[in-house]
């Protein structure tokens, strides 16, 4: 056994126990800051994969943004949290543990059952990258070998907004999300978000634009941004745009409405819906992905900010 | 030089380690979140150490994704774990 491996070993075994811990552990708060460790930790073992795709995106959300959302879900629980309190009754407890031990028991079987090697499109997917002219195989599924999944996934984002809205009390409709943050502006908060936003938002930019010959891409690069977006809004140094901003929806639909657009194209003049003429394939998929990241980084702050909650008008001191 | 990286990952994982047993302890919440950052900056310097030893040039960008969001997260953590949120919608962390 190589050192490498014991290293590998240790490893898995501290996610474990981790992961045991986050599960059992009683209070909210605690879970959550065992699951934010968890995605660090996990974000380094899909890099020891040679995932850095999917160390990326783990890094981001589930170490990041994800974390804030329970973080702000288990602030809110801790005033509701005595009234769960009631322990649930045995048959209760027997039920869960029984669906658990079944979902478990499903779960090790299948991958026990799994064949051998792997059936695999990779090759296929490594041989047809000359089509789009990126050379990043992960985008190339992503935008355009299976880009209805893609485009799919960004109207998911859309709904997913539509339902943070709608928890809205009728009195703060079209109003601002979340509490107006205020910060001393000479404080050490406003001072980190003046310092590490701009850093933020040029490697937000840095990971998207990477994205297409390398590991990166919109998705990971606007949950950057949204975070460097979030940052300025907890400081106190921007405020969270009104929900009946029309420029703001506008934004919100752009990334699933311009993929719509150019699918209707490769409709009308291509071979199929969502099909790319090769020579303009990587201008398009830019284009596209453009588009995106500005959608994914507003959708992911807005859906972080939660719910209108108060009037439209500007905050006065 | 790959084997005296190889050992510093090595190191790096044992502190991880002790860190987590810092989260498993607490005692306070503010315990817990300060052993997330120091397994965030522990997690970004065996990225660094790892993507060297297995030449994985991107394991960088990976570490950078990860200094700028441990650094939000517990921003976020003072703001809402610790903040009281007062009457008129407004939360405020700093003594004004």
């Amino acid at each position: 056994m190589s050192i490498a491996t014991a290293f590998e070993i240790m490893l898995a075994a501290v996610l474990l126990g981790l992961g045991i811990w986050t599960i059992v552990v009683r209070e909210t708060f605690s879970a959550t800051v065992g699951f934010v460790a968890y995605g660090l930790l996990v974000a380094l073992i899909w890099v020891r994969l040679d995932a850095a795709d999917v160390a990326l995106t783990e890094a981001a959300i589930g170490g990041g943004l994800s974390g804030v959302l329970l973080l702000g879900a288990a602030a809110r629980l801790r005033d509701a949290e005595p009234m769960a309190e009631a322990a649930p009754g045995k048959l209760l407890r027997a039920t869960a543990a029984a669906l658990s031990v079944l979902t478990t028991a499903t779960l090790a079987g299948t991958v026990l059952l799994l064949p051998d090697p792997a059936p695999s499109l990779a090759p296929a997917s490594v041989a047809n990258a000359w089509a789009t002219g990126l050379s990043n195989p992960v985008t190339n599924v992503l935008m355009a070998f299976r880009a209805m999944d893609t485009m799919l996934e960004k109207v998911v984002l859309v709904l997913a907004i539509v339902g943070v809205w709608s928890l809205a009390p009728d009195s703060a409709w079209g109003g601002r999300p979340g509490p107006r943050h205020r910060a001393d502006p000479y404080g050490v908060l406003a001072f980190l978000a003046r310092l590490l936003s701009p850093v933020g938002i040029v490697v937000g930019i840095y990971v998207f634009w990477t994205g297409a010959n390398h590991p990166g891409g919109a998705f990971q690069g606007g949950a950057i941004l949204a975070s460097m977006w979030l940052l300025a809004t907890m400081a106190g140094l921007a405020d969270a745009p009104p929900v009946s901003s029309r420029p703001l929806r506008l934004i919100l639909v752009a990334g699933s409405g311009l993929f719509l657009i150019v699918g209707l194209a490769g409709l009308l003049f291509g071979a199929a819906f969502l099909s790319y003429a090769p020579a303009l394939a990587k201008p398009l998929i830019l284009g596209i992905e453009v588009a995106m990241v500005l959608t994914i980084a507003t959708t992911l702050g807005l859906l972080l900010s939660g719910a209108p909650e108060r009037s439209a008008e500007p905050w006065a001191p | 030089m790959t084997e005296f990286l190889t050992a510093a990952v090595g190191f790096i994982l044992a502190m991880l380690a002790l860190g987590l047993v810092s989260i498993l302890r607490g005692p306070g919440d503010a315990d817990r979140v300060m052993a997330t950052q120091l397994i965030g900056t522990g997690g970004i310097a065996a990225l660094l150490l790892l993507g060297t030893v297995a030449g994985v040039p991107a394991a960088v960008d990976v570490a950078l994704t990860l200094a700028l969001l441990a650094t939000f997260a517990s921003i976020a953590f003072v703001k809402k774990g610790l903040s009281r949120f007062e009457a008129d919608g407004t939360a405020s962390t700093e003594n004004e």
